[in-house]
């Protein structure tokens, strides 16, 4: 969802096909498709692929971009780990807010999928 | 690291040292799939093991299926033994190691090397409104998204992913509060690109 809203302040537009993986564009995003296949490679943990990766966005965006996309990437490795260790749903608002998207960008069949109940 | 050396609330400081030990060994471990616990595995838990086996099942799957986790699993991990805010705590410290530790190994940095415990031990102290809600977990209502809550059931670990959360992404009022600044060298919209893209990997639904 914050994609989406950090989105409509951007002079292009801005579109959800990047969070499906590398291949699928830049999103509308500044160096969007660099960005995604570093996040990949961070998760995939290969060195080669890594390292690849690392030189191209530093070429292209300097060091400073890479090391703040790096540290951004490893908040959330310790945020999903944070809500999913703990059950935490979905918040109303969000909930709300992520319908029409949700299934354009496949998470609604994961099994971390949890909203509040309805009182 | 000191935090991590040091006793908490629930875990000595050699016992919290263990988790960071653990997450480690997991993520360079061949990966066992979902539902087999490094317990279960001959020879995988050495021994004197500074932590009950069930802390380090609950380690190593939260290090590598985070998003495998169910209710019926979670209350498996207490059904051995686990406090319920004992367990909170280990999703802290887990959830922290791999924050740190992936910075360090996408940059090819030396990960934080692990210090001597320090002595202390664990107070055990429960916040007196610490209750089941809208989490598995016993948590506080002090307001804010559900995530900000999940940690709340022990103030110590809020604060010490509060504290990493700021540098490497946002301060928490600026995440909902603010979504166009640009922070450090990043557009907003390209960290939030990166969240997204490292939230679906982690099959985080959140």
């Amino acid at each position: 969802m914050l994609l989406g809203l950090s989105g409509l302040h951007q002079d292009n537009e801005v579109t959800l096909e990047a969070i499906g993986g590398s291949g699928n564009g830049d999103g509308g995003v500044r160096h969007g498709d660099l960005l995604v296949r570093l996040t990949e490679a961070m998760w995939e943990g290969e060195p080669g692929p890594l390292a690849a990766v690392r030189e191209e966005l530093l070429a292209v965006a300097g060091a400073d971009v890479l090391v703040d996309a790096v540290a951004v990437s490893a908040n959330f490795h310790m945020m999903t780990r944070v809500a999913d260790g703990t059950g935490t749903p979905l918040d109303p608002d969000t909930d709300a807010a992520s319908v029409d998207f949700r299934n354009e960008i496949e998470v609604n069949d994961l099994v971390s999928r949890r909203h509040v109940l309805a009182s | 690291m000191d935090e991590w050396s040091s006793a908490g609330t629930w875990w000595t400081g050699a016992q919290r040292l263990a988790m960071v030990a653990e997450v480690r060994r997991a993520r360079d471990a061949d990966t066992l799939a979902p539902w087999e616990s490094p317990s279960a595995v001959d020879g995988l838990i050495p021994d004197g093991h500074p932590l009950p086996d069930a802390v380090v099942d609950l380690v190593w799957r939260l290090t590598n299926h985070p998003g495998t986790l169910t209710p019926e699993w979670h209350a498996s991990i207490l059904g051995r033994g686990v406090e319920a805010l004992a367990y909170v705590e280990v999703v802290s410290i887990v959830a922290q190691v791999n924050c740190v530790d992936r910075f360090a190994d996408a940059l090819e940095l030396d990960r934080v090397p692990v210090p001597e415990a320090q002595p202390g031990e664990p107070d055990g102290q429960v916040p007196a409104d610490a209750e089941v809600r809208l989490h598995w977990v016993p948590t506080v209502d002090i307001g804010g998204p559900n995530v900000w809550l999940a940690l709340s059931g022990v103030p110590s670990e809020l604060e010490a992913r509060s504290r990493l959360s700021t540098p490497h992404y946002l301060e928490g009022r600026a995440v909902f509060g603010d979504v166009v600044s640009d922070r450090f060298s990043l557009q907003r919209v390209q960290m939030e690109l990166v969240a997204a893209r490292t939230s679906k990997l982690n099959e985080c639904f959140y």
